[in-house]
């Protein structure tokens, strides 16, 4: 078992899933990949700060992600640590999201959803 | 002082997050939160509030789960190894290691064998009452049925109605009757009175008894038509009564003015519900007129289920039973019923939840100890601090250290364990003699058993671990570079744990201190309870006229007449009278009561009255207080208008506003009886009873051949004892007497089972103060010693001893207040358990409730200021010069 087997971090948490997706649009600080994760599922994903953060550890160990060494804008708050996605992390993204993908392509052949709310 | 605010609990509580995730995250986990916070606070104070509880949870749920990550970390940091060898390893080490600080494993062991010894001995009690089986041949099955009468349940049986169900029901192996009542023995040098017990053949084989010698009783020879004077002698009676006669089956014995012949004897100790008889006689001989007809309410009946029937099943079978007799025979059996109760739930019923209550309490106390335990530990820790560091330099893995320790404490709680057993076997004679006569199994058998010593090792490693556990995850969670840095080290980290055990230990005190503070406010309250009479210097007895030879109501009332006569004529007697049934003597018989000109209601529905005979002066003897209208008199006899004393509460309940005197009411079978009088209520069975509706008739005009003496006496009641048999033997030499008793013993005797769980609870609150006490003055001493340099600064910038004083006691305060708060909530949820325990309190009592909380204020608060003082006194140059 290869610790750069993308194939085993599947399947992700719904946290970890998101904080990925948030992490495609560039680089992120903590409460802004809350922020992002909240708008882009209108509120029905949110995270506490706990969640982020013991996310954000274990994706760190993974090597899913990596703190970004910059020079941070200026009025920004100076605590803040900023995040990237890894080319590691960019695998297991794009692996989960086949992975979902199959899930709803199988889903809709059923008609899980009924024919008028099929997407 | 700043406010306490949400953000800064928030910042608190990050603290208890592992280090490393804590120190990367908490300045952006407290920002984010409060962005969280002013973003909800936007829409409302509702809506900030929710966010607050949501943030709390999260942070409770990311504080597990990276603290199990954590350990799940350190776990494979550590190089595989043969666990058995660690284990044997672990051992050696701790053996040693304890053996090196004597002086601590001696007062931690001690400790530990006071809280297991004390466990074990409660738990030896609760074991033999309410865990091991009834002492009878598989127990489970076996029940008592009660007659019902409308509400009033657990009345006697109809003997025709047990027929019946014997008949009809499917549920039952066995039925059996049985009714105990007093034997005259006469034949011997003088008239003997034994416990008999009127039984039926088929109640032999439900209780399963076993004879030793001889038979038990045939079907044919305790049915009422084909009755034999057969007789079972128990080995006991044999043994004690008979001087253990060889030849004593087939002996003679003359009963009740009856020769029965002795058949069998029983094996020893046999077992029988309500207690052993001394002789046990055909069903068909019980001597009370009536006894066995229709409607009448004679005997007891105890059954035996059959295999795989539940209660309930049993219960509708009766049920179904009573309804079809109240059809078949409306006159006698309108509005009754049958219950069933288990043996097990009659027996030990009203026990279970006082001795829980007693279980619970020293388990608390056991937790106590723990937590004291665990702070000796943990002030031990600072000192090993270097020695562990140095193990976990030279490659000793977190977790491999912190199952070091814990093997140590289990140990050490073993060791404890074994002392605390020897200890409960000390403790248990004097626990019997005082908890044996509260039970409800004759010589309950409180004995170190199997089960009892599993308990008591269980406890032992259970608490072994609660109070290693503190220490051991302390001591895993050591900073090795920074310990072998420091030469002290460690301490001022530990504190937080150590405030917190101090507190859990305060906390729980308050709660046993509460528990016995309402006990013994319960109990005063039962103590000045007025029985309604005057319980000093008054002698009670009993006796029962053979119906053989008084068997006229006439030949009754005359011995009666003479034998008050004659114990008025004992020097030192000031007044003596006879009653059917004498206060808190457990008899006494009640009647549905009847109005006159009233329309007859239905039998279940009727007020009950407890019905009294006695003879006239009963009031005066007893001191009871004539309301209005007259006493009973000596021209109240049989011939003369029937005339009947109530007491306060029947006559103001059935006719407030009114006088009662002159008005007519019925009871039982009998015809209308005229009231003459009232007089004060008083209490009959116990003292917490609700008052029962009492009345009182001549014993000349209802002669029944069962009576108690009352005398009051100049001087200590017992003494007279033997001049009152001698009076009662001017008048009939053949009648045995007992159960001599002074009112007094009996007055004590109700409120005893509630003494000793007052005075368990309140040792073991003592003890729990005393442990928590300690520990408060112990921690403050420590953080004393750690601050003594800063003291030292401060006292030579010139702070005064009381400001000194003033600081350390404040930190001694902050402990104290919230231990407070923790016990009175612990404490309040808590005394809903006691409620049933309670009487003219209420569990809420907010006196007691005061008191206790003042009481633990004021000792911690002086358990503080020694070391206040202490700290108050520190020298600035010697506290400088210090490392």
């Amino acid at each position: 078992m290869s610790p750069r087997d993308p194939a085993t971090q599947l399947p992700l948490t719904p946290a970890v899933l998101h904080i990925l997706l948030a992490l495609t649009g560039g680089e992120r600080h903590g409460y802004a990949i809350a922020a992002e994760v909240e708008e882009t599922t209108s509120g029905s994903v949110r995270m506490g700060p706990g969640t982020l953060y013991g996310s954000i550890q274990r994706m760190l160990d993974a090597g899913l992600i990596e703190e970004v060494s910059r020079k941070r804008p200026r009025e920004d708050d100076e605590r803040r640590r900023y995040y990237r996605l890894t080319g590691f992390g960019q695998r297991v993204l794009e692996l989960e999201v086949q992975r979902l993908d199959r899930v709803v392509r199988v889903a809709k052949r059923k008609h899980v959803l009924g024919d008028a709310g099929a997407v | 002082m700043r406010r306490l605010s949400y953000e800064r609990a928030y910042a608190a509580a990050l603290r208890l997050l592992p280090d490393a995730f804590r120190e990367r995250f908490a300045d952006e986990m407290i920002d984010f939160a409060a962005r969280r916070i002013d973003r909800a606070r936007r829409r409302g104070p509702i809506a900030a509030l929710i966010e607050r509880v949501r943030l709390a949870g999260d942070l409770g749920t990311t504080i597990c789960r990276e603290w199990f990550a954590e350990w799940k970390q350190s776990d494979t940091d550590s190089p595989p190894t043969d666990n058995m060898d660690n284990f044997l390893q672990d051992v050696r080490f701790g053996v040693r290691s304890l053996a090196r600080r004597p002086g601590f494993s001696i007062i931690a062991a001690v400790t530990i064998a006071l809280g297991i010894g004390a466990n074990t001995a409660i738990f030896s009690v609760v074991n033999a009452v309410l865990i091991r089986p009834l002492p009878y041949h598989d127990p489970d099955r076996l029940a008592l049925i009660w007659g019902t009468q409308g509400k009033t349940g657990q009345q006697g049986v109809v003997y025709a109605d047990y027929l019946d169900w014997r008949a009809r029901s499917h549920s039952f192996a066995e039925f059996g009757a049985f009714r105990g009542q007093s034997v005259t023995l006469t034949g011997g040098e003088s008239p003997e009175r034994l416990i008999g017990d009127f039984v039926s053949s088929s109640f032999l084989r439900v209780i399963d008894l076993k004879v030793s010698q001889g038979r038990a009783f045939t079907d044919a020879e305790t049915e009422v038509a084909t009755k034999a004077p057969v007789a079972i002698v128990t080995y006991e009676a044999w043994q004690t009564r008979f001087g253990g006669d060889r030849n004593m089956l087939g002996k003679p014995l003359t009963l009740n003015g009856t020769t029965f012949t002795v058949v069998g004897i029983t094996a020893p100790h046999p077992q029988v519900p309500l207690g052993a008889p001394d002789v046990m006689v055909p069903i068909g001989y019980y001597p009370n007129a009536h006894g066995l007809d229709r409607g009448v309410r004679g005997i007891l009946v105890a059954a035996r289920l059959k295999p795989g029937v539940s209660f309930d099943a049993a219960q509708r079978d009766l049920a179904t039973i009573m309804k079809q007799l109240e059809q078949e025979y409306p006159a006698t059996n309108a509005s009754t019923g049958a219950e069933i109760i288990s043996l097990r739930e009659y027996l030990v019923g009203n026990v279970r939840e006082s001795l829980l209550i007693i279980l619970a309490a020293v388990a608390v106390v056991l937790l106590i100890a723990c937590a004291n335990v665990a702070n000796l530990q943990l002030a031990r820790g600072a000192a090993r601090a270097r020695e562990l560091s140095v193990r976990a330099a030279l490659g000793a893995g977190r977790r491999r250290l912190a199952q070091q320790l814990l093997t140590e404490s289990v140990l050490l709680s073993l060791v404890g364990g074994i002392l605390g057993i020897a200890l409960a076997l000390a403790l248990r004679k004097g626990l019997a003699t005082l908890i044996a006569p509260q039970l409800p199994i004759d010589e309950p058998d409180i004995r170190l058993d199997l089960p009892v010593m599993l308990f008591a090792l269980g406890t032992s490693m259970v608490t072994g671990l609660l109070f290693g556990i503190a220490p051991a995850w302390k001591a895993s969670r050591t900073d090795i570079t920074e310990m072998l840095r420091s030469r002290i080290g460690g301490g001022v980290r530990h504190g937080i744990t150590r405030s917190v055990l101090v507190v859990v230990q305060l906390a729980f005190s308050l709660v046993l201190l509460a528990t016995a503070g309402l006990l013994t406010r319960s109990l005063q309250a039962l103590q000045s309870v007025d029985p309604g009479f005057d319980g000093r210097n008054l002698l009670t007895a009993q006796f029962r006229l053979p119906a053989t030879r008084y068997n006229s109501p006439e030949k009754i009332t005359e011995m009666f007449e003479r034998t008050t006569a004659e114990l008025r004529s004992i020097p030192g007697v000031e007044a003596a009278a006879l009653v059917r049934a004498s206060p808190l003597s457990q008899n006494g018989e009640s009647y549905p009561v009847l109005f006159e000109g009233e329309k007859p209601v239905k039998t279940g529905d009727a007020p009950m009255i407890q019905i009294n005979s006695v003879t006239p002066g009963y009031f005066a003897t007893m001191r009871i207080p004539i309301v209005s209208g007259r006493d009973l008199s000596a021209t109240d006899r049989g011939d003369a208008p029937h005339v009947i004393v109530v007491n306060k509460s029947f006559a103001e309940r059935t006719w407030p506003g009114q006088t009662a005197i002159g008005k007519r009411i019925q009871f039982g079978e009998e015809g209308l009886w005229t009231i003459v009088g009232v007089v004060g209520d008083t209490k009959h069975y116990t003292l917490n009873e609700p008052q029962l509706l009492q009345g009182y008739v001549a014993h000349a005009q209802r002669p029944q051949i069962f009576t108690s003496i009352v005398v009051r006496t100049k001087g200590n009641p017992t003494d007279y004892a033997r001049a009152v048999r001698e009076a009662v033997w001017r008048v009939d030499r053949d009648q045995p007497i007992w159960r001599f008793r002074s009112m007094e013993q009996d007055l004590s005797g109700v409120v005893q089972s509630k003494k000793t769980m007052m005075w368990l609870t309140g040792l073991f609150a003592l003890v729990a103060l005393v442990v928590a006490v300690v520990g408060v003055y112990g921690v403050l001493s420590y953080t004393v010693a750690q601050r003594t340099q800063e003291v030292g600064i401060r006292i030579a910038l010139g702070a005064d001893a009381g400001r000194v004083r003033r600081m350390v006691i404040g930190d001694g305060l902050r402990l104290v207040a919230v231990a407070l708060v923790v016990g009175l909530v612990l404490s309040l949820g808590a005394s809903r358990f006691l409620r049933n325990q309670l009487f003219g309190i209420a569990a809420t009592d907010t006196l007691t409730f005061v008191a206790v909380t003042a009481v633990l204020g004021v000792v911690a608060l002086l358990a503080c200021y020694i070391p206040a003082r202490r700290a108050s006194r520190v020298d600035p140059l010697v506290a400088l010069r210090m490392d």
